[in-house]
């Protein structure tokens, strides 16, 4: 007894807790190829679906054939609007107020919407029958262009009645989606009409794509006899598709079992409702029988949820001495054809005007203009918060070119800039409250770790033999300091299609004293079922080997919002704590009735109650559990299980100090990345190893974006980036070494002070990137070059500015 | 896109066009051409099939002549629709010039490509248009100079 009192650190180490470098028990499976993704379900008498895609961007359909791909053996079906109309499925809402076309209705708004969608015995009979159905399209004039489609005669959305409002406020043009507002306008203005200095900058964050590895899918199997319909897919909020599903097919909700089951990625793609699963469930519902559709590449590129896409038109003042005073930020913002943007309702541009970014700026305002072009529709958070890393760009790049404005050093300019430590909680001037922050300190550990100063010098050296023709490569130092807003969020003001934003968990503890805790989450490599068991092993004591975590499943998990936006350990996380709160409450109970002693005389120590001042005599939460179940207490019903539904107070507010060392050969456009500095305070780390993992990961996608990663349309509409060929993927030959680094600033208000962290490197790596090659040009007068910084990108910009004269 | 490119026939100037206006000698010059035909004095219907990397497809299509400049100029214009590989539209100015005995045929011409067609063989399809334009005016030359021949 004595032994197990004095290894208080073995016992520790044993639970494997919050803070613990625990291995990631989901790679056990996936290394060894034994996950189980949407298409390895096979059901018995599972059909195939494919789509029939438009070749055009804008045409009218006026007339589908599909004789010639039913006269196919092996054809079950072909589906077109005019079957899906009388269900009222031919058209679906969109996360974003808006509708989306199922299927083409009279006329395609972009290259690669669906128009039909095949059903056959094999997936290689579907795909032929695709070849077989004729449609007869008439051409109609595209706009790709946002600027041109604002004002051009050509009505895009003919369904929309003219001068109607939209889901957001009036439209002041046939393809004007909305305008939102936050800020003061007039007071903004004055101050940046009256300024010493002022900085002015069209930034453009260009259109994007997730891409994750895992195209999506689905798989519907509609039990007619039970009246039950089971829907597996790529769904990144599982319990959102079943109400959206019983809502859109008058399904009862108990009567529908959403599973995900593992997912090969989201970042965003697999938030949205795609006509893929729609069709899928009527496939199943005509013909009785399970339908699988799976997408491949190319049409996950160029037909579900794209990212980004704003053009940034800022100005930003200052004093002489470098203090902001104002900034005003105009978004035209490209939403292609259909709205179907992620955001919280209330939120078109979604948390946009955290835009205002780490700095104290007393006036701001923002306005957005949502606009329709014949684009794929989307506009999902790619590994970020709603639209924060465009906010955390557009700032982080305002701030470059108001200190090449005032001819002052980046670092410093935002070093004084600054909200500083006993400002927080901070009332931003666009809305928002900064729960708790310390940048400074993050800055200096960032810049003295890098060895700024030396950095610097080294440049300057580097621009002299420049010009005096001894090198061909400009180095850049690429600065950006961001502040996440995440954990969405309070149901006050969060919600998707009116379900609000809170999260879930509920355990169960066994006989034996091992648990299961399902939660209204899903992970898609975030390494749920190792971070979330940590979290729980330290509030209950119970090993977090022995915890399973599970989630995906409508039918056994607690109802929740799903995994995007980081808010699975900021609201999710914060469930589970106050879940495990619950069973230890109970369990402290048991544990002074065991002990024969009041309650308030026993105290929980790591993995036991323990009596208060005598150690020796303790329960370990083991013997409770066994008891809970298997004693007769007085007053204490048995069992011990518990739940928590999580509506968080206040968003959490990660931040990160980032820096990107690279020198840039101004001949060939190539760069070499020579050193990356990441410095993330994400509050309390519950794993350090999966933290480093997600930086890694988000720090990789950044570098993809600002370096190379694009959806670019010609002028006929056609997507140029269909294929990984043309889509940038970056592989281990182009990512450059990580050196990560934290501080951690707890969150006040989450219940063990977590503050998400899988975003964070998004959404500062990408201004980190930028900044670099920007910075690399300073000297020659570069203020604003738009990504991505492709070699030819580069090259033209060393062009322009005469470097090659 | 465009293409450029001049070839010597060795034919005179009348023969080379009277033979860019016959259907049959057409059909046999167009790489992957099915079915050519002459629904009147200007107006053609073709069905080809066309492969361009991974993407292979039979357009059928609308051809018109104008021979409003001959006999030194010759153009068309065409738009195809192959299915779900996309559609491609595009034109061809013709010059003849006399070359002592032989013709020197130029030809200036530009195409647009849309669907799967654009996505997948971006990369290819100049190189392949060039290719197949090319081909096309080399069987064109080898049968008038066949002709000569017999």
């Amino acid at each position: 007894m004595k032994d197990e009192v004095d290894n208080r650190e073995e016992r520790v180490a044993n639970l494997k807790g919050m803070g613990c470098a625990r291995k990631r028990v989901e790679d056990v499976r996936f290394t060894q190829g034994k996950g189980n993704y949407v298409d390895d379900i096979k059901l018995p008498g599972m059909l195939h679906g494919d789509f029939v895609r438009s070749p055009y961007a804008h045409a009218r359909v006026k007339s589908i054939n599909i004789d010639a791909a039913m006269a196919l053996d092996g054809v079950v079906a072909v589906l077109t609007a005019k079957d899906l109309e009388p269900l009222s499925l031919h058209w679906m809402p969109t996360l974003a107020g808006d509708k989306q076309m199922v299927l083409a209705d009279g006329k395609v708004l972009f290259q690669g919407q669906e128009v039909a969608f095949v059903v056959a015995r094999d997936r290689y009979v579907a795909a032929d029958a695709v070849e077989l159905v004729e449609v007869d399209y008439e051409e109609l004039p595209v706009l790709i262009d946002p600027f041109e489609a604002i004002k051009s005669d050509t009505v895009l959305r003919e369904d929309l009645e003219d001068g109607a409002d939209g889901a957001h406020g009036p439209r002041r043009h046939h393809n004007h989606i909305f305008l939102w507002e936050e800020g003061d306008k007039a007071a903004t203005e004055e101050v940046i009409d009256s300024a010493e200095v002022v900085a002015e900058e069209m930034v453009y964050y260009h259109r994007t794509h997730p891409c994750p590895l895992e195209t999506c899918g689905a798989v519907a199997s509609m039990d007619k006899v039970n009246g039950k319909l089971t829907l597996y897919g790529t769904f990144q909020a599982p319990h959102v598709v079943r109400t959206v599903a019983s809502l859109l097919s008058g399904i009862e909700e108990h009567n529908i079992r959403v599973v995900s089951p593992d997912i090969g990625g989201g970042f965003g793609n697999k938030v949205g409702v795609y006509p893929g699963y729609v069709c899928s469930i009527v496939a199943s519902i005509v013909t009785g029988q399970p339908v699988k559709w799976v997408e491949d590449r190319m049409e996950n590129l160029m037909a579900t949820a794209f990212a980004r896409d704003y053009w940034m038109k800022g100005k930003i003042s200052a004093t002489k001495g470098g203090k902001i005073t104002g900034l005003h930020c105009h978004v035209t913002a490209d939403h292609g054809a259909f709205d179907a943007c992620a955001d919280p309702t209330k939120y078109p541009a979604g948390f946009f005007h955290i835009c205002t970014g780490s700095y104290d700026i007393p006036v701001a305002y923002v306005g957005v203009d949502g606009v329709y072009t014949n684009k794929a529709p989307g506009g999902v958070a790619y590994r970020c918060s709603f639209r924060v890393t465009e906010a955390a760009y557009f700032i982080e790049r305002m701030i470059e070119v108001l200190a090449m404005e005032l001819n002052m050093d980046a670092a410093e300019l935002r070093r004084i800039n600054f909200i500083r430590k006993d400002q927080f909680p901070y009332q931003s001037a666009l809305g928002w409250e900064y729960d708790s922050g310390d940048y400074h300190t993050a800055w200096d550990k960032a810049l003295s770790s890098v060895g700024y100063d030396d950095l610097r010098r080294e440049q300057a050296e580097r621009v002299e033999a420049f010009k005096r023709g001894e090198t061909r490569k400009l180095m850049g130092v690429g600065l950006s300091f961001f502040t996440e807003i995440v954990g969405a969020g309070p149901v006050k003001n969060c919600d998707i299609l009116g379900m609000g934003m809170f999260d879930s968990c509920e355990i169960r503890i066994h006989p034996t004293g091992s648990a299961i805790a399902r939660l209204g989450t899903i992970s898609q490599g975030q390494g749920h079922a190792t971070t979330f068991a940590q979290i729980l092993a330290t509030e209950t004591g119970i090993p977090a080997d022995s915890i399973t975590i599970e989630e995906g499943d409508t039918d056994t998990a607690p109802y929740g919002l799903g995994t995007y936006g980081s808010r699975s350990t900021p609201v999710a996380g914060a469930a589970t704590a106050l879940a495990g709160r619950k069973i230890r409450a109970k369990a402290q109970m048991i544990a002074a009735y065991l002990l024969e002693v009041h309650d308030d005389d026993v105290e929980f120590d790591v993995d036991r109650f323990v009596l208060k001042g005598a150690p020796e005599r303790f329960k370990t939460m083991k013997e409770i559990a066994y008891a809970a179940y298997n004693q007769a207490i007085p007053g204490i019903e048995p069992g011990l299980e518990a739940v928590s539904y999580y509506d968080p107070p206040n968003m959490t507010y990660p931040f990160g100090a980032y820096v990107c060392v690279m020198d840039v050969d101004v001949d060939t456009g190539t760069t070499d990345i020579r050193q990356f500095y990441a410095l993330d305070d994400c509050g309390t780390r519950i794993n350090p190893m999966v933290i480093e993992g997600q930086v890694h990961g988000g720090l990789t996608e950044a570098l993809a974006i600002a370096m190379g990663q694009e959806i670019a349309y010609d002028d006929l509409g056609n997507c140029k980036t269909g294929t990984l060929m043309d889509f940038f993927i970056p592989t281990a030959w182009e990512t450059p070494n990580y050196v990560t680094d934290h501080t951690e600033t707890p969150s006040p208000h989450h219940p063990i002070g977590a503050k998400g962290v899988g975003e964070s490197p998004n959404v500062g790596g990408v201004p980190a990137f930028s900044n670099a090659v920007h910075d690399a040009f300073r000297a020659f007068g570069l203020r604003q070059a738009h990504m991505p910084h492709d070699h030819w990108r580069i090259w033209k910009i060393a062009n322009d500015l005469g470097l090659h004269d | 896109m465009k293409l450029t490119d001049e070839i010597v026939i060795k034919a005179p100037k009348a023969r080379v066009y009277a033979a860019l206006n016959d259907p049959d000698i057409l059909q046999q010059c167009i790489p992957g051409c099915e079915e050519l035909t002459q629904h009147s004095d200007t107006e053609l219907r073709a069905r080809v099939v066309l492969k361009v990397g991974p993407v292979k497809a039979k357009f059928s299509g609308e051809v018109a002549l104008d021979k409003s400049r001959a006999p030194d100029h010759f153009s068309l214009l065409g738009q195809g629709d192959g299915g779900v590989a996309g559609f491609a539209k595009g034109g061809a100015d013709v010059t003849l010039e006399e070359d002592g005995e032989d013709t020197l045929l130029r030809y200036d011409a530009s195409a647009q490509i849309g669907g799967k067609l654009a996505q997948l063989g971006s990369r290819l399809v100049q190189s392949t248009a060039k290719k197949l334009a090319a081909k096309l005016f080399k069987n064109f030359a080898e049968i008038l100079d066949e002709e000569r021949v017999s």
